[in-house]
């Protein structure tokens, strides 16, 4: 059976769900926003190698919005039973974890780049030729972080914990994403690729290949009863 | 098709049958091992082993330190294997071999993490430094501690086993793409701290093979009463009178 169509379809159903609810998109991009504000009042942004401090405070702020984002996106599937429904479908389990993935990396991406614009004003930051480089690192970090994210979540929502275990499991495992993510959005504020932003590249690459593979392999498990 | 021949096991969740008494007495050698070469470890590290030149009585906490990490990194290769077992043949032993494996090996690295610092503090000046295996130590330590929190959140026993051993798969895959990410995070920072020794003296190396041993006979006895005791409790949970 082909895969991508359902995958498509479950994708599908959580967009247009959002479009008519506008759930998550409000309430996650409002909660960025104010963890960003926050965060410039917190940290030192502003002077002398502020790319750092903002790379860093951007990626605090895009975790947050996928962690929540992924952590609602599942729980609503535990309403009306409607995962155990996507479960008997004749859907492979391998699309419907690449359905909930596309839907949780539209959320994230959406609230991204709304947020970022804002982000880049707000920090004084002047990415100029660097641009596409933030955008790249933004792409990448986030499909790592969604990944590990949309598996894990599939389990937290089946625990007592609810979603206030997910970052629990998210965010030891996601460090080295967010350690080159980090690194790549730097490069990118401070105007393009400089010394080892390459191997940061390859590096996100690995990471979000290898656990695409391994939550692919291993999705049926935590979702079979 | 792949799929139907894995599931299929996964949901029989029985305890094997109650270990005969070969486990009880192979426990027993381990923790007589442990005992004997405890103390011997003990005299070696503090008499036989010269005194380092530069770092002085404080390198002596090495025989300890060294095989906490390894024996810490060995649990959690066990964990990855055993969960890996799991969810292939879905046999309850494995599960209890991944939950033992896991928090014996918490033990370890919290060893690891304490005595790091107190050997670091006289050494380097601080108790600690974002050395990259320090750093991937600490992640290690994180991930499993978030092992054993999830486990405590699951009180469903397979579905406890399966999400557990998920984790258990993704959290080693992690750790050397923790370490890589840690050695280049490092080298933009250079440090002055240099935690290679070169080669050691041959009573200092056979120290550190005698606490290797030492630990290992330990890990072994820790991991086989963890075992029972989770055999114990997964005979309560078939009973129905768990917690």
């Amino acid at each position: 059976m082909n895969v991508l169509s359902p995958a498509f379809a479950i994708a599908g159903k959580d967009l247009r769900l959002e479009l008519k609810t506008r759930d998550v998109v409000a309430s996650v991009g409002l909660f960025v926003l104010l963890v960003v504000v926050t965060a410039s009042f917190s940290f030192p942004t502003g002077g002398e190698g502020r790319e750092g401090v903002a790379a860093g405070v951007l990626w605090m702020a895009f975790l947050f919005a996928a962690l929540l984002g992924m952590g609602r996106s599942m729980a609503i599937e535990k309403e009306d039973a409607c995962l155990e429904g996507l479960l008997v479908s004749p859907a492979p389990r391998e699309a419907v974890f690449l359905g909930k993935l596309f839907a949780n990396l539209g959320f994230t991406f959406l609230v991204e780049l709304v947020i970022l614009p804002v982000f880049i004003v707000l920090l004084q930051l002047r990415p100029g030729s660097g641009t596409w480089l933030v955008v790249l690192g933004a792409f990448l970090g986030t499909l790592g972080l969604v990944t590990i994210g949309t598996l894990f979540a599939a389990m937290a929502v089946n625990t007592r914990g609810r979603e206030a275990i997910l970052p629990l499991l998210v965010m030891p495992v996601s460090v080295p994403a967010m350690v080159a993510a980090v690194k790549v959005s730097e490069a990118g504020f401070s105007g393009g690729m400089a010394d080892g932003t390459l191997s940061w590249l390859l590096l996100l690459f690995g990471y979000d290949a290898l656990f695409l593979l391994v939550a692919l392999v291993t999705f049926q498990y935590v979702t079979e009863e | 098709m792949k799929t139907d021949a894995l599931q299929q096991p996964v949901g029989e969740l029985r305890p094997d049958a109650v270990a005969g008494p070969s486990s009880g007495s192979r426990r027993r050698l381990w923790g007589i091992a442990t005992l004997v070469t405890l103390p011997v470890l003990l005299g070696m590290a503090f008499f036989y082993a010269p005194e380092d030149a530069n770092q002085g009585a404080a390198q002596r906490i090495f025989y300890i330190h060294v095989p906490s990490a390894w024996i810490g990194f060995l649990a959690f290769l066990v964990v990855f294997v055993a969960s890996i077992a799991f969810l292939a043949t879905g046999k309850r032993k494995w599960d209890d071999m991944a939950s033992s494996s896991a928090e014996v090996g918490v033990i370890f690295t919290t060893a690891v993490l304490i005595t790091g610092p107190l050997w670091g503090r006289p050494v380097w000046g601080v108790y600690w430094t974002w050395d990259p295996r320090l750093t991937s130590f600490l992640m290690l330590w994180l991930i499993y501690l978030s092992y054993i929190v999830l486990r405590g959140y699951v009180p469903e026993p397979i579905r406890r086993a399966k999400f557990s051993a998920v984790l258990g798969i993704v959290g080693f895959l992690d750790v050397p793409i923790v370490y890589l990410s840690a050695r280049w995070w490092r080298s933009e920072h250079p440090t002055q701290f240099v935690v290679e020794s070169g080669d050691l003296p041959a009573q200092m190396l056979v120290t550190l093979l005698v606490g290797l041993a030492t630990f290992t006979f330990l890990f072994l006895y820790l991991l086989s009463v963890r075992r029972s005791v989770a055999r114990l409790r997964a005979q309560r949970e078939l009973e129905g009178v768990a917690r």
